[in-house]
């Protein structure tokens, strides 16, 4: 498979630099829009928290929906990762895993990009930084947990019709599931007296909750609950990953027939 | 080198086809926690189909359609998998089987253009390369620089077409691609295609245009129902193509119908050189052999026959009777020829009619309306209507 790419790099290159022009184009504000969205979510969620008299603390929060934002755009693009192109995948024979591969590397890009203007932010606030070396290891991670998800959720579009409800109901619990609007620290008592101490393996099943916590652990210099636990949501993630590609692989011989 | 660049042995492809609805996540978890199977019909495609293809060669593949033309070239470029067989090919496959259809309409001409490049392989620095042919053949030095969201159809399919050649593939596959386009891009294409046959390369061409796929391959692959109908010299196919779809045309107003007591089994024209066609020409001599077959001896039984136009109209009948051709019984199996001595018809497709009946006209054996087509290809004298009569004129 990785010999697959590798022969198909420069296809893999142009579909990337195609994605990414394509959200761009025919917009002047460019790679702002895809700002504006995070940012009205942080806007949304520091004035409703703070209407409930939640402690917010700022930039936890703007960590949190960036992160999460590359997540949830790598979840929506992948219904449209192979359906969007049914054309090339029915016309040409070339490696299926490209196409995913390429939206969720166009994804990273712009991920890359906000990252860098969530530091300029951060740099303002005058938070202080955590163990930055880690930072790679972490997109990658995460990058790895976006890739093996996209690649069940757009092979699953190719057979299932529905699937686009499913995952934005899916999406939805996720979302509150996972630590993006609140800290740790504001669940775990209460989650630990109903479920005893299993709850901190539970919460970190989820791998993006183990992969919030890492970035604002680097960022901020969050404190965690443990390293293990980190490592069990890192180890979910490419364990996700492994499986889409298996998966991937298998179903990928019947897209020529369903589409 | 080995001399065969494609080889299809025995391939099939079966797609199942679901009779209720589209499939969801939700009836499949139904499905799977009620027990309850799925109704599908399975539909073969393509089966025990082998032939192979040298390097070099042209191979017409025509059929009527939903013959299994399109699967078969979709199955050779590899972007759906065969049931059963195999197929095996060698070299760089470059396919038309809709042109540009990998364009995406918010992207230029240009950056189109090195997508599809990079689909078949080749790096953005192979394809800058041949830009300047891949402009200048689809004539697009305007509308390069954009979007083809832009493009008219013509200039989308000049594109797709340029790109598709200019990548130098080993193998072309090619779907209908001369449906499209002014006759003198069709042109350009069929010049193209003949430099692509002077370099050795080799082209699998499907099209409904018979002269042109005629004159272009040098064997054609016959599809009927999934199956090979014949293989080899494209004016042989072209005419068993002609022939049976002549015969499928005339389905609509065939009938049948009769008692039974005889039974029409067949019947086959030949030419004046003994040999069976259902291709003739003015004045040329027809016989047509006729059939039958009874299980009881049956007594002074009346042959008729009538030729109509395609569409059911009489222009003329005749039967045994009439000539006062005396049979007196019959049984068992047996022909029975009858024999224009030249045919006098314009140009033009005709349906003959076969029936067999008691002599007193009253019971009717079995009757065979409009099932047998012939074609009536050059007429000397263009003449008005279906018939030509002697005549002179005097002044």
């Amino acid at each position: 498979m990785f010999k697959d790419l590798y022969k198909h790099r420069e296809l893999l290159l142009i579909l990337v630099q195609r994605n990414i022009k394509i959200r761009y184009k025919n917009s002047a504000l460019g790679f702002f829009w895809t700002l504006l969205g995070p940012i009205f979510l942080i806007c949304i969620y520091a004035i409703f928290l703070h209407l409930m008299r939640f402690n917010i603390n700022l930039p936890s929060l703007v960590t949190g929906i960036i992160t999460w934002q590359f997540f949830a755009m790598c979840m929506g693009d992948s219904l449209h990762a192979i359906m969007g192109n049914a054309s090339l995948v029915t016309k040409a024979s070339f490696p299926r895993i490209i196409l995913p591969s390429a939206m969720v590397l166009a994804n990273t890009v712009n991920f890359l990009l906000s990252i860098l203007v969530l530091l300029i932010y951060l740099l303002i606030v005058k938070t202080c930084f955590g163990v930055m070396i880690l930072l790679p290891l972490i997109i990658m991670t995460q990058f790895a947990l976006c890739l093996g998800l996209a690649l069940i959720v757009s092979s699953m579009n190719v057979f299932f019709r529905d699937t686009e409800h499913v995952l934005s109901t899916i999406m939805l619990a996720w979302f509150f599931l996972t630590p993006v609007i609140y800290g740790i620290g504001d669940v775990m008592p209460r989650a630990t007296e109903l479920l005893g101490p299993s709850a901190y393996y539970l919460f970190f099943a989820n791998p993006m909750t183990g992969i919030l916590t890492a970035y604002r652990s680097v960022f901020l210099s969050e404190g965690f609950p443990g390293i293990h636990l980190i490592a069990l949501s890192f180890g979910v993630s490419w364990i996700i990953c492994l499986i889409g590609v298996v998966v991937f692989q298998k179903v990928q011989v019947r897209f020529g027939d369903e589409l | 080198m080995p001399d065969n660049v494609i080889m299809v042995d025995n391939i099939g492809k079966k797609f199942r086809l679901r009779t209720s609805g589209t499939r969801t996540i939700k009836s499949a978890i139904l499905d799977t926690v009620c027990f309850r199977g799925r109704e599908t019909r399975d539909f073969w495609a393509l089966r025990n189909v082998s032939f192979s293809v040298r390097r070099g060669e042209t191979l017409g593949i025509i059929g009527i359609n939903g013959a299994g033309k399109s699967t078969l070239l979709s199955l050779i470029a590899g972007t759906k998998m065969s049931t059963e067989g195999k197929i095996q090919t060698q070299g760089t496959i470059s396919c038309l089987l809709e042109l540009g259809a990998g364009f995406h309409p918010d992207l230029t001409g240009r950056e189109n253009v090195y997508l599809a490049g990079a689909i078949m392989g080749l790096s953005q620095a192979q394809m800058k390369e041949r830009m300047d042919a891949i402009i200048e053949f689809a004539e697009l030095q305007e509308f390069i620089d954009q979007p083809v969201k832009h493009y008219s159809s013509g200039m989308y399919v000049r594109l797709g077409f340029a790109v598709a050649v200019e990548v130098n593939p080993d193998i072309l596959l090619i779907d209908e691609v001369l449906a499209v386009g002014d006759s003198a891009f069709q042109r350009k294409c069929i010049q193209r295609m003949d430099e692509f046959r002077q370099k050795k390369k080799t082209m699998l061409i499907i099209s409904h245009d018979m002269r042109t796929i005629q004159s272009i391959s040098d064997r054609i692959l016959f599809l009927n129902d999934g199956t090979v109908f014949g293989i080899g010299d494209p004016e042989k196919m072209v005419e068993s193509y002609e022939s049976l779809s002549r015969r499928l045309s005339t389905k609509a107003i065939r009938r049948e119908w009769g008692t039974g007591e005889v039974k029409i089994t067949g019947a086959e024209f030949f030419n004046k050189n003994g040999k069976i066609t259902d291709k003739f020409n003015w004045n040329e001599p027809l016989e047509a052999r006729v059939s039958y077959e009874t299980p009881a001896r049956i007594e002074t039984p009346v042959f008729g026959f009538a030729i109509s136009d395609v569409n059911g109209r009489i222009i003329y009948g005749n039967n045994t009777q009439i000539e006062n051709f005396n049979i007196p019984t019959i049984e068992g199996k047996g022909t029975i020829s009858l024999y224009l001595d030249n045919i006098q018809m314009a140009k033009g497709t005709y349906l003959f009619s076969f029936s067999v009946h008691s002599s007193d006209h009253k019971t009717n054996y079995h009757r065979l309306d409009n099932c047998f087509p012939i074609v009536v290809e050059e007429s000397d004298k263009p003449f008005e209507g279906y018939c030509y009569m002697a005549c002179r004129w005097k002044k």
